[in-house]
């Protein structure tokens, strides 16, 4: 068996390292791309360049793996039935003190709805971070419009609630400060765009 | 379409490379290294991982079954998506504006 036969052989081998779906797609065409190196380079040259390309790939490929399978769109769902559930329980209970907690369970399982989502996003679909400024000024106004609506609603509130309404109100005024933020940056931009392009 | 960052490295080089037309695994390997005069030499597993991230962000398809091959062997090609030709030609220009900009800020160069 020649030196080529049995780095190839070799490599093949190796191949079963990565995770079965990338080894399934790509399995045979990594062979064939090491079968045409070895035709026209050094055989050693092309060993040591694929064990370097092995030992930095295989790892990284099955963490690629392991996030795909978390970012799909089931996450952005689940946490978004979480916001669901938590807005229905505290409406069904009806009490100041369960509501206000419910609803800051909702507005931290929105946001990590929408940054799974945004995770989730193919390449094609990127687009600036602060195109999403209308979004966090939106969330903002709705998360003070409710609270503002709930305690309007129920009166004086209870004892221990003042301190989560406290965090609910100031968790509105970020997102709508950020909003304002994030909006200025992005309108600047599209100007900056408009003069140089 | 406006990005958010640049591509990765090995995208790029890739989607820079696809920017003449279609090319299979090994022909691009070698575009990539001959475009980066020798500098950037990927082997297989980068560059088969950067095309499934490519091809599952939809910048670039594969075309093998688009015309006939007179290839001895099977192999797979690859050509830039319309989505694609727009990022790789924003990034062409993006990396135009940066030597641009850093060239005229060198001492001894004359203002950009």
């Amino acid at each position: 068996m020649s030196a080529r036969q049995r780095t190839l052989g070799a490599y093949r081998l190796a191949v079963r390292l990565y995770p079965r779906r990338f080894r399934e797609e790509y399995g045979p065409d990594l062979v064939a791309l090491v079968t045409d190196q070895i035709r026209d380079e050094p055989t050693w040259r092309v060993l040591a360049r694929t064990a370097i390309d092995l030992a930095l790939t295989v790892p990284s490929r099955h963490l690629e793996a392991h996030m795909s399978r978390s970012a799909t769109t089931v996450v952005p769902v689940i946490f978004g039935a979480v916001a669901l559930s938590a807005v229905v329980v505290g409406v069904t209970v009806g009490s100041i003190g369960v509501l206000l907690p419910c609803l800051a369970v909702a507005v931290i399982a929105v946001s990590l709805a929408l940054v799974s989502a945004h995770r989730a996003r193919p390449l094609t679909e990127r687009r600036p971070t602060t195109g999403n400024w209308w979004k966090l000024l939106g969330g903002g106004s709705v998360v003070l419009a409710v609270l503002i609506g709930t305690t309007n609603a129920t009166g004086e509130l209870p004892e221990g609630a003042w301190f989560v309404a406290m965090v609910t109100g100031l968790t509105g005024l970020t997102l709508i400060g950020a909003g304002i933020v994030l909006g200025i940056a992005h309108l600047s931009s599209r100007a900056n765009r408009s003069t140089t392009g | 379409m406006p990005r958010s960052k640049p591509l990765p490295a090995a995208s790029l080089h890739v989607v820079l490379a696809l920017l003449d037309g279609e090319l299979h695994g090994y022909a691009l390997m070698r575009r990539v290294e001959e475009l980066s005069g020798g500098a950037v030499r990927m082997g297989p597993g980068t560059l088969y991982g950067t095309l499934n991230r490519l091809v599952e962000g939809g910048l670039i398809e594969e075309t093998t079954d688009r015309s006939p091959r007179t290839d001895n062997e099977r192999r797979r090609y690859y050509d830039l998506t319309p989505a694609g030709r727009a990022v790789a030609l924003d990034e062409l220009r993006r990396l135009q504006t940066l030597v641009h900009r850093t060239a005229g800020h060198l001492p001894g160069a004359a203002p950009a």
